[in-house]
């Protein structure tokens, strides 16, 4: 997790957002497969593109506020910025890792 | 949210009276109401919210508004069916947000969310013609019921369904439809002893049986409750909930009618404390931080409630209503109650101090550091547009 000159790296971040867990599956949202992209800004601002499991989702306040509680005083970060898209629609055959599927007993 | 916990209050104190407990009555409305208060007022109004905060559009806040509103209308028993008809706005507002959810993302759960929402809906309209609550309590089952099946289908998705699985819940959803239908039609008129009666009641049970029977097998909760602390905790209260649908579906397709009585108790209480009281003890640890913003963090004491309803429940089903027990009756009805309230002291005081540790965490950092990066606005992005490739450092 080395630091690129005092700011933190986009692959630095996701690696931090493996610590954001759904509560109710128990398991990230990164090996969910709903985190699409990390962005980190010349300043120091990141922009977390994620998409929640379907649009009506009542969970997603409480995994904004997980991300934020997460990156919060990550050195170098000076902003932070989540956006919740809804294209691509989530796949879970397509997005979710290998292990999360073993983990939900996906044959 | 005051509106809904009002409703609950007042719901909980109608349960006492209807128990026998030796405490005054809290009104004609209150009393006849009992069953609408707390599934279309309360519920129905916590239910609202959490779609209308997951919405995030203004115009979705009308839903637990007006239900709510509605609610303490009914409650007050201000004339000219005004309570009603604001109950039934809120259902019908529900039914848009799912409606603006489609437009959004297409998809099958979503659709029984909707045909929940519909349920809320015809069982508000059926109140309002003045149909009596033992006629139109399937309705207000079909609006629990349908709202709770299309979130674990969506969750289902997680263990990778098969196009079969699905179809199977297609198939005990239908049952439960027909059986809303077939009980519509026999009309409000009560049964009459001695006379056949309507099949409703008997297929609505099926339904609920086939439910509790592929949420059994294809439910999140199965392999969930493997896992630690709060995931396993929502996956034992999933579980019970989804034994008590099971008993419930049991009673339905037995007794095949409702009428007042013992067995009413039974078929009643069994879905609503057993089923969807367990749904809600389940889901408080990640709804409540969704709807108030405030985290409300596990911890193992959640099982205690928990425990209490489900022993609560089989004394008041088993003891009371099966045995014919009077007193444990009383005691496994007013347990249930306590289990609620116990519930909500405990999620009241852990969201209280949790919020005092994360003030006092904040100071800690603010004073060591530049502090929490400011939080811009989550924006909710209507563009459908893909996002774009990773660019670091931009």
């Amino acid at each position: 997790m080395a630091l690129l000159g005092g700011q933190p790296s986009p692959e630095m971040l996701r690696d931090l957002l493996c610590e954001v867990i759904d509560p109710e599956i128990g398991i990230n949202i990164v090996d969910l497969g709903l985190v699409y992209d990390v962005r980190l800004s010349a300043d120091g601002a990141a922009e977390i593109v994620m998409t929640l499991t379907t649009p009506g989702c009542p969970l997603g306040g409480y995994i904004e506020d997980a991300i934020h509680d997460t990156l919060w005083g990550t050195p170098g970060l000076t902003g932070l910025n989540v956006q919740i898209v809804w294209e691509p629609p989530w796949d879970p055959e397509l997005m979710m890792s290998d292990w999360a599927k073993r983990q939900l007993g996906w044959r | 949210m005051a509106a809904a916990i009002i409703l609950l209050f007042g719901g909980l104190w109608e349960g006492l009276v209807y128990l026998g407990l030796p405490l005054p009555a809290g009104g004609t409305a209150l009393h006849e109401d009992h069953g609408q208060l707390m599934v279309l007022g309360f519920l129905g109004t916590l239910i609202a919210l959490e779609r209308a905060v997951a919405l995030g559009a203004a115009w979705g806040y009308l839903a637990p508004a007006a239900a709510g509103a509605g609610g303490l209308a009914v409650m007050a028993g201000l004339p000219g069916s005004l309570g009603e008809m604001l109950i039934g706005i809120g259902g019908a507002t529900l039914l848009a947000i799912f409606i603006a959810v489609h437009r959004i993302q297409p998809s099958l759960h979503n659709v029984v969310l909707a045909a929940g929402a519909a349920c809320w809906i015809v069982a508000a309209a059926l109140w309002l013609a003045g149909w009596s609550v033992s006629r139109l309590v399937p309705w207000l089952v079909g609006f629990l019921v349908l709202t709770i099946a299309g979130e674990r289908l969506e969750l289902s998705r997680m263990t990778g369904t098969s196009w079969r699985a699905r179809m199977l819940f297609v198939g005990a959803m239908t049952v439960f439809a027909a059986g809303l239908l077939a009980a519509l039609a026999a009309g409000p008129a009560e049964a009459v002893p001695g006379e056949p009666v309507p099949a409703g009641i008997r297929i609505t049970g099926a339904g609920l049986i086939l439910l509790a029977a592929w949420l059994a097998r294809y439910d999140i909760a199965r392999r969930t409750i493997r896992g630690r602390g709060v995931t396993r905790y929502m996956a034992a209260a999933l579980l019970s909930g989804y034994v008590w649908l099971a008993v419930a579906g049991g009673l339905w397709a037995g007794i095949g009618q409702m009428a007042d009585g013992p067995a009413y108790d039974a078929q009643l209480h069994a879905v609503f404390l057993g089923f969807v009281m367990s749904m809600i003890f389940a889901h408080a640890p990640v709804i409540v931080p969704s709807v108030l913003g405030r985290p409300l963090p596990f911890r193992p004491l959640m099982y205690i409630p928990l425990a209490l309803l489900q022993a609560s429940l089989m004394l008041r089903l088993i003891g009371g209503d099966w045995a014919g027990s009077t007193s444990a009756w009383q005691w496994g009805g007013s347990l249930n109650e306590v289990a609620v309230l116990l519930f909500l002291a405990l999620a009241v005081t852990l969201a209280a101090r949790s919020r005092r540790v994360a003030r006092a965490a904040g100071r800690r950092r603010g004073a060591g550091d530049r502090g929490r990066p400011p939080r811009r606005a989550v924006r909710r992005a209507d563009a459908r547009s893909a996002a774009g490739p990773l660019t670091p450092g931009e």
